[in-house]
Order: C-alpha cells, then sequence, then structure tokens
C-alpha cells in the first residue's frame, strides 16, 4: 500500500498531537467531577479543601516560577498561601518570553504533578516505558494511520504496566504505600483552579478552557511557530528513520493517563468522605478504620493460604469491605437507602418509645 | 483562672489553649521516628535486602543508628537546635544499652522496630502532655499566659504594656485556622535574636614554622520570638483571637488625640472648679451681705 506524500508531509505530525490533546480533554473533564465533589464535601471538610486549595495553588506557583526560570525573567517575589499564590519576575519580558511563562502558568499544573509521580514509577514499575516502534508495514511508515497506532501502542504498553502495577500493589511495602498515599495528595491538587469559599466566579472547565483559548489567541504567532517546530522535529525524525516524534507525545500521553488515574482514585476517596458525612456520630470513622484492617487481615489470611493473586485479592477486599461496611452503616444508622416500609415501621417504634 | 486569681472589675474574656496540631515541628520528630520504624521493620524482615541484615546484628544496628543520626543532623542544622540530634542519640544509645542489657541483642528484627515506635509514641504522649500544660487566659485587663510540666512558668501583660503585636500563621495554621501571637512588651520581652556567624581557617608552613589564623563574622537580627508559654501558641481561632487582642490593646492605649483631649477635659474641669469656688464665693459675700442688711433693720426697727 502507498503512503500520499500529503498524508505524510501534512497529516502524519497532527496524529500524536490530536492523541494528547484527546487524553487532555478527558483530564479535564475528570477535574470537573473532582471540583464537584470537593465542592460539596467543602461545609463539613474546610481544613481538608483548604489542604486540596493549597496543593493544587503550590503546583500552579512552582510552575508559573519554572516558566520564569525557563524564559531567563528570573523571580524577585515568591508568596504562597492556602488560598493565593504569587510569583514575579525580576525583569518583564514580553513577547515570546511571556508567553511561554504564560503557557507554563496554565498549562504546567496538568501535567507537573503527573510527572512527579511519572518519575516515581520509573523505580517502582517493571517496564512499560518502551516506545513502540512503526510496525513491519514498512510501506505504512510515518502516516497518518501508522503515527497514531504508535501512539496507541506506546500508550497501551504503558498503561498496561501501570494497570498491573496499580493492581498488585503492596500496601505493606513502604515504597508502595508511599506511592499511592504521593498519588492520591498530587491527584488531589492537579487542578488549575482554587475552590472558593464562596464563588466570586464560575470556575470550571470552561474557565480553564477559556483562559488557555485566551493564551493561544493573544499572539497566535507564537502556536503557530511550536507547530511548525513540531513539524520540523516530525520530519527530522523520518529522515534519521527514528521515532522520536512519537516518542514525545507518548510521554505528555502517559502523564496524562497518570493524571487521570490520580484523579480518579482521588475522587473515590472524596466520595468515600461525601457518603461517609451521612453516617452519624463516631460511626462514620469505622469505613475508614476496616479499609487497613480488612488489608492486613487479608495478607495474614493469604499468608498462611498462599495464592498467585495475594495483592490484587487483598485489595479486593479492602476495597469490597469499605463499600459492605458503608452501605451497611448508611441502612442502618442513616435513613438511606430505607423503603418507605421501614421509615414507616421506624416512627411507630419511636412513637411508642415516646408513649411509654 | 479561679475567681480569687481575679483583679478588681476583671471580666475573662478567653481561656485558650494551644492547637493540637500547633506543635508540628516537635511532633514531626515523633512521625520521623514512627515511618523509620516501620521501615526499619519491613528493611529488616520483609524487603529483598533482609538477606544484608539477617544475622547481622551489628550492621542492623549500624544502619538504624546511622539513619536516625544523619537525621537529626540535618533537622539540627535545619531548626539550629543541637538538642535534636542528642535526642535521637539518646533514642539510639538507649536502644543498644537496653538490647545488651536485656539480651535482646538477637531478636533485633523485632526489637528495633517495636522500640522506634514505642519510643515516638511516648514522644507524642510528651508532646500532647506539654500542650495541654499551656493555658492562655484573656480578660478585659491583661493577658495570662501560663505553661510547663514541671516547673510552671506564668507572665502576666497588661494591654496598655504592649508596644507591638506579631503574629504569624504556617501552612498548617492557615488550613486548620490556627496561628500564633506575639505580644512585644515595652521591656522588649517576646523578642530574639538569629545570629549567623561565618568563619575560616587558614595554615601555613608545613614543619617547623606553622602559622594559623582564624578569621570570621557575624550578624544578628532581632525578631519576634518567644517560649510557647510566654505567646499565645497556635492559638484557634487565629483571627478573631488577633482581633480581640488587637482591640483590647488599642482600647488600652492612649493616642496623642486622646491625650489632647484629657489634656482639654482638665482643663475644663479647673476652669468649672475655679467657677464653681468663685461662684460660691459670690453667693456667700451676697448671703453675709443680706444678713447684716437684716440685722441692720431688726436693729432700727
Amino acid at each position: 500500500m502507498e503512503a500520499s506524500p500529503i498524508d505524510i508531509v501534512i497529516f502524519a505530525p497532527l496524529a500524536p498531537i490530536l492523541g494528547v490533546i484527546l487524553f487532555w480533554f478527558i483530564q479535564l473533564v475528570i477535574i470537573e467531577s473532582e471540583k464537584f465533589l470537593l465542592s460539596k464535601i467543602r461545609p463539613k471538610h474546610e481544613p481538608f479543601c483548604k489542604f486540596t486549595n493549597f496543593l493544587g495553588i503550590l503546583f500552579q506557583t512552582v510552575c508559573h516560577a519554572l516558566g520564569f526560570t525557563v524564559t531567563k525573567s528570573g523571580i524577585s517575589d515568591f508568596y504562597i498561601s492556602v488560598d493565593y499564590g504569587r510569583v514575579a519576575p525580576k525583569k518583564e519580558k514580553k513577547g515570546i518570553f511571556e508567553w511561554i511563562s504564560n503557557a507554563f502558568l496554565f498549562i504546567g499544573p496538568f501535567f507537573i504533578p503527573a510527572l512527579l509521580l511519572l518519575i516515581c514509577l520509573y523505580f517502582l514499575m517493571n517496564g512499560g516505558f518502551e516506545i513502540a516502534t512503526p510496525s513491519q508495514l514498512l510501506e505504512l511508515r510515518y502516516t497518518f494511520g501508522e503515527q497514531i497506532t504508535t501512539f496507541g501502542a506506546s500508550l497501551l504498553a504503558f498503561s498496561n504496566s501501570f494497570f498491573t502495577f496499580l493492581i498488585n500493589i503492596d500496601l505493606l511495602h513502604p515504597a508502595h504505600f508511599g506511592f499511592l498515599l504521593l498519588m492520591i495528595f498530587l491527584g488531589m491538587g492537579m487542578r488549575p483552579s482554587y475552590i472558593g469559599k464562596e464563588k466570586h466566579e464560575r470556575v470550571d472547565m470552561l474557565y480553564d478552557l477559556k483562559n488557555i483559548g485566551t493564551l493561544i489567541l493573544y499572539k497566535p504567532i507564537y502556536p503557530i511557530i511550536l507547530f511548525v517546530m513540531a513539524y520540523i522535529f516530525f520530519y527530522i525524525s523520518f529522515w534519521l528513520g527514528q521515532n522520536w516524534y512519537v516518542a514525545l507525545f507518548a510521554i505528555l500521553g502517559w502523564l496524562s493517563i497518570i493524571s487521570i488515574v490520580s484523579i480518579v482514585i482521588a475522587d473515590m476517596i472524596l466520595l468515600l468522605i461525601r457518603t461517609t458525612d451521612e453516617i452519624p456520630g463516631k460511626w462514620k470513622v469505622f469505613p475508614y478504620t476496616i479499609m487497613p484492617v480488612s488489608y492486613v487481615l487479608a495478607r495474614i489470611l493469604f499468608f498462611y493460604i498462599p495464592t498467585d493473586f495475594t495483592k490484587p485479592a487483598s485489595i479486593l477486599i479492602l476495597i469490597l469491605s469499605t463499600i459492605i461496611v458503608t452501605y451497611v452503616l448508611l441502612k442502618r444508622k442513616s435513613n438511606r437507602f430505607k423503603t418507605e416500609r421501614d421509615i414507616k415501621q421506624l416512627k411507630k417504634k419511636s412513637k411508642g418509645e415516646k408513649d411509654e | 483562672m479561679n475567681e480569687d486569681e481575679l483583679l478588681k472589675g476583671e471580666k475573662v474574656e478567653k481561656i485558650l489553649s494551644p492547637h493540637p496540631l500547633s506543635f508540628m515541628r516537635f511532633q514531626s520528630l515523633s512521625l520521623f521516628l514512627i515511618i523509620w520504624g516501620i521501615v526499619a521493620g519491613w528493611l529488616i524482615n520483609f524487603s529483598e535486602w533482609n538477606n544484608l541484615f539477617s544475622d547481622n546484628e551489628w550492621l542492623t544496628i549500624g544502619v538504624w543508628g546511622l539513619v536516625l543520626l544523619f537525621a537529626g543532623i540535618i533537622a539540627s542544622l535545619i531548626t539550629v537546635r543541637w538538642s535534636i540530634f542528642f535526642l535521637y542519640l539518646i533514642v539510639f544509645a538507649g536502644g543498644i544499652a537496653l538490647m545488651l542489657s536485656a539480651g535482646w541483642l538477637d531478636t533485633y528484627g523485632i526489637f528495633i522496630p517495636f522500640y522506634t515506635v514505642s519510643i515516638s509514641i511516648i514522644g507524642f504522649l510528651m508532646v500532647e502532655a506539654y500542650r495541654r500544660s499551656h493555658k492562655y487566659i484573656i480578660s478585659n485587663q491583661r493577658i495570662t499566659f501560663k505553661g510547663g510540666i514541671v516547673t510552671k512558668r506564668e507572665r502576666t501583660l497588661r494591654y496598655d504594656k504592649i508596644t507591638d503585636i506579631n503574629a504569624k500563621q504556617g501552612i498548617i495554621g492557615q488550613i486548620f485556622g490556627f496561628g500564633t501571637i506575639t505580644p512585644i512588651s515595652q521591656s522588649g520581652f517576646g523578642l530574639g535574636s538569629d545570629k549567623s556567624f561565618a568563619g575560616g581557617g587558614v595554615q601555613l608552613g608545613e614543619k617547623k614554622i606553622k602559622l594559623f589564623g582564624l578569621f570570621g563574622g557575624g550578624k544578628e537580627v532581632q525578631t519576634p520570638r518567644a517560649r510557647s508559654y510566654y505567646e499565645l501558641h497556635g492559638v484557634y481561632p487565629y483571627k478573631e483571637i488577633k482581633k480581640i487582642v488587637e482591640e483590647m490593646v488599642q482600647g488600652n492605649v492612649i493616642t496623642p488625640y486622646q491625650q489632647e483631649q484629657v489634656a482639654f477635659q482638665k482643663e475644663q474641669v479647673d476652669i468649672q472648679k475655679q467657677m464653681r469656688d468663685l461662684l460660691k464665693m459670690q453667693s456667700e459675700s451676697k448671703m453675709d451681705q443680706e444678713e447684716g442688711d437684716s440685722s441692720e433693720e431688726e436693729k432700727e426697727s
């Protein structure tokens, strides 16, 4: 099959870019769910929300400072608090330098925390960092289809290793446990917008997109230059017969996957917090207690009855026992999951007690 | 605060204690011990490197102690407090002494993690006891600071003696809403100093003649600082307490305008007094005159 020159010259370089944009968009959508959950638990968990805000602001401020450092603007002022962060450059640089530092500010928080996790994963995970080489179908090399396939294969290989690692994570291993904690914490701060006490303005996905849109439209020449540079990089890779171009975008794709998984895990924790808030009194602590207890008991059990799936089974037991305990507590201690008949019975019972 | 401790007309506004997380610098020392105890236990017994430590108790003790002391040095350098290093040294020496005296050297794999975690729990309890010994009483006349587990310390500060208020809130404080307020008195109580010193030495000559020189320089910066029982350490809610203290100080400090007003009022009172005296004198002389007239009339009649 002959590959058309137009495909190679114009469309092929676009393939991994589109792939990254797609993943990044998914990341933005999931961030929305996190923001929603955080705003719901805020009244009862003010310090917790402040902490997640601090993480978000910390990443944003560090990314902005990184932008000023990269553009050699220098940093004259660096201030950070739980609800506000400020970085001022030593030299006010205009043009492309200002644009790059703004790009770091708006886009950095999506990728920098994930980069930290990727570095940790490099030491913890067995493989998965290989970039898939173009397929054996030589006539299809460096076409749009082949580029997207190679990009997808790289992501698949990474995802496979990453999920295998997550399923087999050993919570009694300090490094694995530390990684999970870091992943949850970073997942909670992996958002560029601050969740305030009062909604002064609408801060959501559209707000983030608007910021990035403004950045692109502010000086469209710069994104065009970046595009041209990407194309040149693709042609160099093509000319040297290497797969560097896809490798670069595959790393961005890995970062997006890490971010998405981190935010999903953080969302699960937030959901648990929100659900346990409905349980009255000290019973709400019980689901959190059952998590380590069930895991340790499962590991002890599998120590005496060895299986091939000790770690995944222990994690499954942890998740199931937490869900079951939360459900039972919700049903018994709150009105959630109670049928009309149950409510009537309860009312009768309480009335009877009052009469007595 | 007991009723008999209150002054005449004194009313207690708030009784405060430091927030449980306000002594994080001490708690973090125990936290490190817990983490290191767990990691050491895993490293010796379950990790892929446990072969290195099996049947080699002195290597295990050495690694355990080395990490402990290294952490102590780092923490001491950061906080400029060598007591942290000596604290960890005592923990290390205590562990070895206990192992040797009780004959637990063979069970080092269990002893080291349990000992480290136990010490950290004791550390947590001590910090909690120390925190609970603090009591700050804000009344309408003064602030009373109390603290100390064995030796009880107390400081009383009248609002009119406060010249300056320093307030600080760290990241944990911002998250949980607590902070430290240090009132600085006219005598300078509440101020500390940061000193930095740089030194260097040079040696000249090799065999017979040796020259040795030392040069250095120092810097001192005054900074608001006091012991936790002499300041409102880690009080919650920080903003509200800060406002109360500032209002109290403001209410007890006479501003130049107020001083002018007081002098003016005093002058007015003096004038009024003089006028009263004059009126009194006038009325008395009038009365005397009237009495004189009436007695003359009586005589005439």
